[in-house]
């Protein structure tokens, strides 16, 4: 029965991504030789006006193909029909004795006003059933954009970054250190490879959809790409700000927000040309190139990764601190006589089922206290995340982060018969850099005391979609 | 007869001309209404403002197909054909235009 499942999930998932995009751009391409197509192809006439075409005829014809609003292909095949009709009435009407300019002027009348005749071929052309099928393969072709898209610009990501990292790490060998790759660097390129990946699937799903929605309903792009764009812009704008959750950074924020911006965009941008269309060679030369930047980054990641980690423990090894912690404004440590010697101990665990980070605080298991001994002289119980500083240096500070004079985040202890905790989601803090929580209360003298020290984190990094970022906490 | 009456009397005739004549043979746009013309042995002519509308629009529907190819003169043309879907709604048409005509008949000679 699982089984089952999996195979059909799996069925599933390989039909979104291989079928619908190679659908799509076989959709693209038949549509494309309609918006696109060069003159002589399929053994259609060119669309320009022919040197020995009397002028009147001309003129007529350049009013009628411009209230056509066709795509290039048909436009082109109704203007040459019509020119060849109107030199078979001339030379008709010539024949039955008639001089040239009044044969050109008899034959233009009878097919009368160019605007109105051009109004009538279009409205025969544009069905209300092509118009539907231009619908629904638009919205086709979007899906399988979207797809494309998604995958080339996780790739374009992928191959910006380690292509960065590799000139860093490059650097590094020679002895040239730009930054060091840590841990809020690593999160930040976390935060942004999927809005990246985002805007190229937006982009691509649109101008997909522009194309075959115009060449199945025999509009031309311009025409239908009004309504693409309103729809990609507010569609993947809402998806973009508020749908998609995950690691967040103002740069992520700033280029979640394009997505709306550039799939709006993307709908006019060059319509009139064909989309770039890469041949088989270059599609297993560009798989090619991509796995050897892949490698070589890997390697210079283990060359320099190695060296790196080396040098961070005997760093840590060797910092011997000229000053003790910070404090900053942090609550003074209790006075020893209302907390029992080693009575509380504080700690914390991330909770992988809820995304939080559990704190809490219990009696020592080797000292005879009991929790409610322990929390006589206490009352308000709350644990408090400050702003940490981690020192690399000897002569670094380190401790509470000065510039802050009150917690990130506090919350209200939850007493339990043999522990006390709480649960944060600093994962919803938009501040990044460590952290550290302590357990607080108000002692005897009615002062807010630091009961114990719970531990914290190297960072703050959040979680969840650009609303939540945008309504989040400063 | 008068050109004014003869045109309200065509409208809606162009579809039922233009498959006539189409499903002896595939003809571009000028020779249908030749066709058309000497057939009736000139009492119709459709418009030529209308004929291509009603070309585009029975190729839309799948009733007609057209390519280009040579013509016998020379230059290429855009040849129509009817297709089956065509001759079904031919035989509609035919129909319709019979029992209407007959109907017809019957009610102006009724009003003599």
């Amino acid at each position: 029965m699982i089984l089952g499942a999996g195979a059909l999930l799996l069925a599933a998932v390989l039909a979104i991504v291989i079928l619908l995009p190679v659908g799509a751009i076989k959709l693209v391409r038949r549509s494309e030789r309609r918006l696109n197509w060069q003159p002589n192809d399929d053994g259609r006439p060119d669309s320009e006006a022919s040197p020995t075409q009397p002028h009147e005829v001309s003129a007529y014809l350049d009013r009628l193909t411009s209230t056509l609003s066709l795509p290039a292909a048909d436009a082109a095949e109704v203007r040459a029909e019509l020119a060849d009709h109107i030199a078979d009435s001339i030379e008709s009407l010539e024949a039955e004795g008639l001089d040239r300019e009044k044969a050109i002027r008899e034959s233009l009348a009878r097919l009368g006003s160019p605007t109105e005749l051009g109004d009538q071929i279009r409205a025969a052309h544009q069905s209300t059933r092509r118009l539907l099928a231009g619908a629904g393969g638009g919205i086709f072709a979007a899906g399988g954009g979207f797809v494309i898209g998604y995958f080339t610009g996780f790739a374009i990501a992928i191959g910006v970054f380690l292509l960065g990292a590799a000139c860093v790490g490059l650097l590094s060998l020679a002895g040239v250190r730009l930054f060091i790759l840590e841990e809020n660097q690593n999160s930040l390129i976390n935060s942004l490879l999927i809005p990246t990946a985002f805007i190229f699937a937006a982009a691509y799903a649109t101008r997909y959809a522009v194309r075959v929605c115009a060449g199945l309903s025999r509009r031309a792009p311009r025409s239908v790409a009004v309504f693409w764009a309103s729809t990609s812009a507010i569609v993947f704008g809402i998806w973009a700000i508020f749908g998609l959750s995950g690691p967040m950074s103002w740069p992520a924020v700033v280029a979640y927000l394009c997505v709306p911006i550039v799939a709006f965009t993307a709908a006019f941008f060059r319509i009139e040309r064909p989309l770039l269309h890469v041949s088989r060679n270059a599609v297993l030369a560009g798989i090619g190139g991509f796995l050897i930047v892949i490698l070589g980054a890997g390697l210079l990641f283990a060359a320099t990764g190695s060296a790196e980690s080396g040098n961070t423990t005997l760093t840590t090894i060797a910092i011997a601190h000229t000053q003790g912690p910070t404090r900053g404004s942090l609550p003074p440590d209790a006075p020893a006589e209302w907390v029992p010697q080693g009575s509380i101990m504080g700690g914390g665990v991330r909770m992988a089922d809820t995304g939080g980070d559990l704190y809490s605080a219990i009696t020592d298991q080797q000292a005879p206290v009991s929790m409610a001994t322990a929390l006589t002289n206490w009352h308000d119980l709350r644990f408090e995340a400050w702003h940490w500083i981690v020192s690399s240096g000897p002569n670094d500070a380190f401790g509470a982060d000065t510039r802050y004079s009150s917690p990130a985040v506090t919350l209200p202890a939850e007493v339990h018969p043999t522990w006390i905790q709480a649960i944060f989601h600093l994962d919803h803090l938009r501040d990044q850099g460590p952290w550290e929580v302590i357990l607080t209360g108000i002692g005897p003298d009615g002062q807010r005391y630091e009961i114990a020290d719970c531990g914290g984190g190297m960072n703050t990094q959040f979680h969840g979609s650009v609303w939540d970022w945008i309504t989040a906490p400063l | 007869m008068d050109g004014k009456i003869r045109g309200q009397l065509l409208k809606g005739t162009t579809t039922l001309l233009v498959l006539t004549v189409l499903r002896d043979g595939e003809l571009y746009g000028y020779e249908i209404a030749q066709q058309v013309r000497e057939r009736s042995g000139g009492a119709f002519a459709p418009s030529e403002g209308s004929l291509y509308p009603a070309l585009h629009a029975l190729e839309a529907d799948g009733a007609l197909e057209a390519n280009w190819r040579l013509s016998d003169r020379g230059p290429r043309r855009r040849y129509y054909k009817i297709t089956k879907s065509g001759l079904g709604m031919l035989d509609a048409h035919a129909t319709e235009w019979a029992a209407f005509s007959t109907g017809m008949a019957k009610a102006v000679g009724g009003a003599k």
